[in-house]
C-alpha cells in the first residue's frame, strides 16, 4: 500500500463557519502521521470526514484505495478509530463491549472469541474482562478503546488525541502500544495538541491551525523551518508568578516570542547577542534574580509558535472560534 | 449492504441497548415503579377504603397502555445519551447502515415498551383479577402502541441536542398524553375541546382498544389498531428522517 490515506482539498463548513479549509496530505503505508494543532483547529472534523462519519463540503479522501464519499462502508472496514473520549458502553463488561464491536464488523463467533482473547491479553485487561467498564480507570478505558478499534484488524488506525487526560504512566503505555502497532505494519494517523507527543511518535507531522494546514514535513524539517530562530531559556529565582515575567520580557527589543515551557521561560529571537543582555538587564531592573540561563535547541513547539505566532495551549478567544470548536468536537451537532 | 446483514446489525444494536438497560437493575425498577404506583393510587378512587372494582377494570388497560408509552420513550432516550457520551460514534464508525441503526434503536424501544406493559398486565391480573378475552390481540395492540411511542421517542431524540432537553421534551409530551389519553378519565367525559386533543394522541387509541378487548367489544379494536399503525408508520418515517439527517451530515 503506497498511501494509506490521501486527502485532497478537503473542506467542511457549517454555514458561514469553515471548520476545515481545503487541506491536503497523505499518510504513507507504514508511517505514523501526526496532525498537530490546538483544540478547535479542525483535527477532529478532519478525521471524522476521513472515517466516513461526516460528509465533506468539498474535496476527497481516499482511504486504502476507496473514496470515502463513494464507498464509506469499505473505508470503515479498513479503519480502526480511537476517538478522543473513551466511548464504551459503561454498564457492559470489556468482553461484551468487544463482542458487540466484533459483531458490527461482521466477525464470526470463533474469530470474535480468538480476537477478543488476543486483544484482552495484549492490553492487559484479561483479569478485569467481566467487570462493567464504568469501574475501569482512565488508562484502562483508553486501552480498551484502542482494543475495540483493533478487533477487526484494520489496515489503518486513526487515533484522536490518544493520550489526552491520561497520567504520565498510562500515556507512556499508550505511546508504546502505538509504536508497536506501527511496527506491525499499520499506518497510523493521530491527532494531538501535544507537541512533544507529535515529536516523539510521528514520522511526519502536519500542523493545522484554524482549519488550514500550515506545515507538512518531518518533525526535524519543521524544527529547521524556524530558520535563524534561537531559543533562550531562563529561570527566575524563587519566582511563582511566571506570567508576570513573561509579559515583562515580551516587551524587550528583539524578542519574538516568550512562553512557558517545562517550568522555564522560553524566549525566541533571531538575535541572541542582542536579547541576552537586554533580558538580564530587564529582570534586574524589575527586582528579579536569574537562577539559570541557557541557550536551547529549537523544538517543534518553537517552530509551531514561529509558524502560527501563538502557543498551542492558547484557547480560541472569539465566540465564532468557540462555536467552531464545539461543532467540530461534538460531531453530531 | 445485504438485507440480512443489515437486519443482523439492527438486531445486535437492539440487543446491545436492551442488555445495557437490563444490566442496570435500578433503571428497570424505577421505570416500573411509576406505573405501579399510579395503578395502586388510582385504584382507591375518591378516598374509598376498598378499591373500586368497576373503576379498576377501567383503569388497568389505561395503565398498561401508559406503561408501554413510558417504557418505549424512555428506551429511545438512550439515543440522546449515546450521542452525548460519544457511544453513538462507535456505531457510526462501524460499517453499519443508517437504516440498521434506526431499526435497531426502534426495536429496542418497542421491546422495552412491550415488556414493561406485560409486567403491569400481569400485576393487574394477579392483584385485581382483571382478565382479557383475547390475550393475543392485547399483545398486538401493545406492540403497535409501543412502536408508535418509539417513533415519538425517536423524533424527540433526533431533535434534542442533549439529554436534559430530551427529558424536558419527552415530559412535555408524556404527561399531557397520560392525563388526556383516557388512562384515568374517559375521553367522552372531558370538556370540549379536550376530547379533540385526546383523539390526536396514540395513547387514547391504545387505551380504548385494550378496554374494548377487556369487555369483548372487537368492533372498535380494528379501527384503533389501524390508527396506531398509521401513527407508527408516520412517526417512524419522521423520526428516521431526523436521525438520518444527523447521521449523514
Amino acid at each position: 500500500m503506497e498511501n494509506a490515506v490521501e486527502v485532497k482539498e478537503l473542506s467542511k463548513s457549517y454555514g458561514s463557519l469553515v471548520a476545515v479549509d481545503h487541506i491536503s496530505f497523505e499518510v504513507k503505508g507504514k508511517e505514523i502521521f501526526g496532525l498537530l494543532g490546538p483544540n478547535g483547529a479542525g483535527k477532529t472534523t478532519t478525521i471524522r470526514m476521513i472515517c466516513g462519519m461526516l460528509r465533506p463540503t468539498s474535496g476527497t479522501a481516499i482511504i486504502a484505495g476507496f473514496d470515502v464519499s463513494q464507498k464509506p462502508q469499505e473505508v470503515k472496514r479498513r479503519i480502526g478509530l480511537v476517538p478522543d473520549i473513551s466511548n464504551l458502553f459503561g454498564e457492559l463488561s470489556a468482553r461484551v463491549n468487544l463482542e458487540f464491536m466484533g459483531k458490527l464488523y461482521g466477525l464470526d463467533k470463533k474469530t470474535r472469541r480468538e480476537r477478543i482473547d488476543q486483544v484482552l491479553e495484549l492490553f492487559h485487561l484479561k483479569e478485569r474482562q467481566n467487570d462493567p467498564v464504568k469501574y475501569y480507570s482512565k488508562g484502562m478505558h483508553r486501552r480498551l478503546t484502542i482494543a475495540a478499534a483493533l478487533i477487526h484488524q484494520p489496515e489503518i488506525l486513526v487515533m484522536d488525541e490518544p493520550t489526552s487526560g491520561l497520567d504520565a504512566q498510562a500515556a507512556r503505555l499508550v505511546r508504546e502500544i502505538t509504536i508497536d502497532l506501527n511496527k506491525e505494519g499499520r499506518a497510523i494517523l493521530l491527532t494531538t495538541h501535544q507537541i512533544d507527543e507529535a515529536d516523539r511518535l510521528a514520522q511526519r507531522v502536519g500542523i493545522i491551525d484554524r482549519g488550514h494546514l500550515i506545515a507538512l514535513n518531518t518533525p526535524e524539517q519543521i524544527k529547521n523551518s524556524a530558520e535563524g530562530m534561537h531559543a533562550l531559556e531562563i529561570k527566575i529565582l524563587n519566582e511563582v508568578d511566571q506570567q508576570r515575567w513573561i509579559s515583562i520580557i515580551s516587551g524587550a527589543e528583539g524578542v519574538d516570542n516568550v512562553f512557558l515551557a517545562e517550568g522555564k521561560i522560553r524566549i525566541l529571537s533571531k538575535d541572541l547577542s542582542q536579547i541576552i543582555p537586554a533580558v538580564v538587564n530587564l529582570v534586574d531592573k524589575h527586582g528579579g534574580k536569574i537562577e539559570n540561563i541557557s541557550v536551547a535547541q529549537p523544538t517543534l513547539e518553537d517552530a509551531y509558535i514561529n509558524l502560527t505566532g501563538k502557543s498551542i495551549r492558547e484557547e480560541p478567544k472569539s465566540r465564532e472560534e468557540y462555536v467552531q470548536r464545539r461543532l467540530a468536537r461534538s460531531g453530531l451537532r | 449492504m445485504k438485507p440480512l446483514t443489515s437486519l443482523m446489525h439492527a438486531f445486535w444494536i437492539a440487543e446491545n441497548d436492551l442488555r445495557q438497560s437490563f444490566k442496570s437493575v435500578r433503571h428497570v425498577v424505577w421505570s416500573l415503579l411509576f406505573p405501579i404506583f399510579m395503578m395502586f393510587t388510582f385504584s382507591f378512587r375518591y378516598g374509598a377504603a376498598e378499591p373500586d372494582v368497576r373503576f379498576i377494570s377501567f383503569l388497568i388497560p389505561g395503565i398498561v397502555g401508559m406503561t408501554a408509552m413510558f417504557g418505549s420513550i424512555n428506551e429511545t432516550m438512550s439515543i440522546v445519551w449515546d450521542k452525548s457520551l460519544g457511544v453513538f460514534d462507535r456505531i457510526l464508525a462501524a460499517p453499519v447502515s443508517s437504516t440498521s441503526i434506526i431499526v435497531g434503536k426502534t426495536m429496542s424501544g418497542a421491546v422495552m415498551g412491550v415488556i414493561s406493559a406485560i409486567v403491569l398486565l400481569v400485576i393487574g391480573s394477579i392483584i385485581f383479577d382483571v382478565s382479557f378475552v383475547n390475550i393475543s390481540v392485547v399483545l398486538l395492540i401493545i406492540l403497535l402502541a409501543s412502536f408508535s411511542f418509539t417513533g415519538i421517542g425517536t423524533i424527540i431524540s433526533g431533535l434534542a441536542p442533549e439529554p436534559r432537553e430530551a427529558m424536558m421534551l419527552s415530559n412535555l409530551l408524556r404527561f399531557p398524553m397520560m392525563f388526556l389519553g383516557g388512562v384515568f378519565f374517559p375521553v367522552e367525559a372531558m370538556p370540549i375541546p379536550l376530547p379533540y386533543v385526546a383523539r390526536a394522541l396514540p395513547l387514547t387509541y391504545a387505551t380504548e382498544a385494550l378496554r374494548a378487548i377487556e369487555v369483548g367489544n372487537t368492533s372498535v379494536v380494528f379501527v384503533d389498531a389501524m390508527v396506531l399503525l398509521v401513527y407508527t408508520i408516520g412517526t417512524m418515517l419522521l423520526g428516521s428522517q431526523i436521525l438520518m439527517r444527523i447521521m449523514t451530515r
